[in-house]
């Protein structure tokens, strides 16, 4: 290899480098040193040291609801669709008609805009005809009828319930693909032998679809971290914060209150967060992207 | 297939039907409230009982609001950065794969490490540069940083993919003196459409539905997205759910197509694509 070689590796390299240092690299080094100003994006800066960083942790409601709520998203978001979404690739493997059709429903809201979804949800929600309400009215499950996120002590439920039903196509499809490469001779074997389908599901499949399930995880949890329209369009993050969540409280405080460098500051919050998640997922129960198949 | 007694069979096909049947309702919603008639106010179940159809909802909306200009908006953001990342990414991936480049790991170890980055921790300074670079209110705005955050699952998916490749072509047309682009250009990339498959479908649902970027970015109500349309005619339509939910409808519609269309390449192009570890 000559130094030639070298060089029009980096060639090969420059764009997407280019890009990537502008649009990512560059925004990320820039909201450390932005978080150290009081400032609204227009007018001069001033500089305030770690003050923001202070107030987040010692005075902000909001942003410790925040945490609060992601430490229930992440759990109640990735547990039921992972169960769900196991369940429902196994039973597709049971030579059942329609597989394509099922395969279809449950993945089709994963596609859907959340932003169409979060609307139609509230449609669902509403307590004056909507769908539970009148669910509640002709079945007798009068709990049904109640305004579930208009109350601080169940709207991050509510909302969480909307994106376990957006994103369980999701899990099930990474386990469709993850089955595809469990070997069939060991399924036919245990078959043969009498296992029964319970044992087959608990015993054999999941345990060997571990990657998949290290995967579904750490996706959720970036997921969780990520998690803005829907909240924003159903509630806003309210009442009273009560739906809060990271992404959103961002905004909020950077576009709508003008608090620049506070939402930087945040930003630099949710950034440490993600990035140490991730790196201990990776680095300790050896998570990693795969995309199905064997790893 | 896992051979199961017919009595196991049976329970699966009816608790899969169940369970199906619960998850169409939000969609059914959706359909079922577009098409009821403007007039008929009151409505039952969220409005899925239905006593009469018609389409005049859809009428209000494209009289009342340019959709296919949103659309439009939507497909030259959208198809503008598939474009670019499949391209970018595999060339760069390419050059992970197969070229001598200093300081290799350390790229792609950087690569990766944003995989996992939030979009939202980057609204702020996004918004920042796309001023600086008066990229604000224009597609370009959008485009470039959709292409940069689609980039490393693109490098990550294909670099595996062409490292799968035999080798042996490749040599054969290196030694004829072929240069490593025309390899690429004519060789390597036709080679690994299964994989640019799931790379051009996963940035096309990504950039399609991306609201937060969007949101702080376009202002201009002729320039916005699709996925910014609820928001820009919540008000218009407040009165109206029928026309909001058309609306709504307009906004799905295409997506699904396209997902039923490519169902088949979905789940073959992720298994083919398997990273390995």
């Amino acid at each position: 290899m000559t130094e030639n070689r070298d060089w029009r590796g980096f060639a090969f390299l420059a764009p997407a480098l280019a890009l990537f240092g502008v649009f990512v690299f560059y925004p990320a080094f820039y909201i450390f040193y932005a978080a150290l100003f009081q400032w609204d994006g227009v007018n001069d800066a001033a500089y305030i040291g770690l003050e923001n960083f202070l107030t987040i942790f010692n005075d902000d409601k909001a942003f410790w609801l925040s945490m609060r709520n992601a430490a229930y998203w992440a759990p109640l978001t990735i547990i039921p669709q992972m169960i769900l979404g196991f369940l429902i690739a196994f039973l597709l493997e049971l030579r059942v008609p329609f597989v394509n059709i099922f395969r279809a429903v449950f993945y089709v809201p994963a596609i859907v805009s959340p932003v169409v979804v979060g609307i139609v949800w509230q449609r669902i929600y509403n307590p004056f005809g909507g769908f539970l309400s009148d669910v509640g009215q002709a079945s007798g499950f009068k709990w049904l009828i109640y305004p579930y996120l208009a109350d601080t002590d169940t709207a991050i439920f509510a909302v969480i319930l909307v994106n376990v039903w957006q994103w369980m196509g999701f899990s099930m499809l990474m386990y469709i693909a993850g089955m595809k490469g469990i070997s069939r001779d060991i399924l036919e074997a245990a078959r043969l032998d009498g296992i029964s389908l319970r044992q087959i599901a608990i015993h054999l499949a999941w345990p060997m679809l571990r990657h998949v399930h290290l995967t579904l995880v750490l996706l959720g949890v970036i997921g969780t971290l990520q998690t803005f329209p829907l909240i924003y369009i159903m509630t806003k993050g309210g009442p009273n914060h009560a739906t809060e969540m990271l992404p959103n409280y961002i905004f909020q405080q950077g576009f709508i209150l003008q608090n620049m460098g506070y939402a930087s500051a945040l930003s630099v919050v949710l950034l440490l967060l993600s990035l140490s998640l991730s790196i201990f997922q990776v680095k300790v129960l050896g998570a990693r992207f795969s995309f199905g198949g064997k790893s | 297939m896992i051979e199961a007694t017919p009595a196991a069979r049976r329970l699966a096909k009816w608790f899969l039907f169940a369970l199906a049947l619960v998850w169409l309702v939000p969609l059914a919603i959706m359909l079922s409230v577009a098409f009821t008639p403007p007039h008929i106010r009151i409505s039952r179940f969220g409005g899925l009982m239905m006593k009469d159809v018609s389409i005049d909802n859809f009428a209000i909306v494209f009289n009342d609001a340019p959709i296919l200009v949103h659309l439009l908006n939507s497909l030259v953001i959208t198809c503008t950065s598939v474009l670019f990342v499949v391209l970018f990414g595999a060339m760069a991936a390419y050059a992970f794969a197969r070229l001598r480049i200093p300081g290799k790991n350390v790229w792609f170890f950087l690569l990766i490490t944003t995989l996992m980055l939030p979009v939202p921790t980057l609204i702020v300074p996004l918004f920042m540069i796309n001023k600086t670079l008066g990229l604000l209110d224009s597609y370009l705005g959008l485009i470039l940083p959709y292409t940069a955050l689609g980039l490393p699952f693109a490098i990550i998916i294909l670099r595996s993919f062409f490292e799968a490749l035999p080798i042996e072509l490749e040599e054969t047309a290196r030694i004829d003196g072929v240069s490593p682009a025309r390899i690429f250009w004519f060789i390597a990339l036709p080679l690994s459409w299964p994989a640019l498959t799931v790379v051009v479908i996963f940035q096309f649902m990504v950039s399609f539905n991306e609201f937060v970027l969007a949101l702080v970015t376009i202002d201009t109500d002729v320039r916005k997205p699709l996925s910014l349309v609820p928001l820009i005619y919540s008000g218009q339509f407040f009165t109206q759910p029928g026309a909001m939910f058309a609306t709504l409808t307009l906004i799905t519609v295409p997506v699904i197509v396209v997902y039923l269309a490519m169902q088949k390449f979905m789940v073959g192009g992720l298994t083919s694509g398997a990273v390995k570890g």
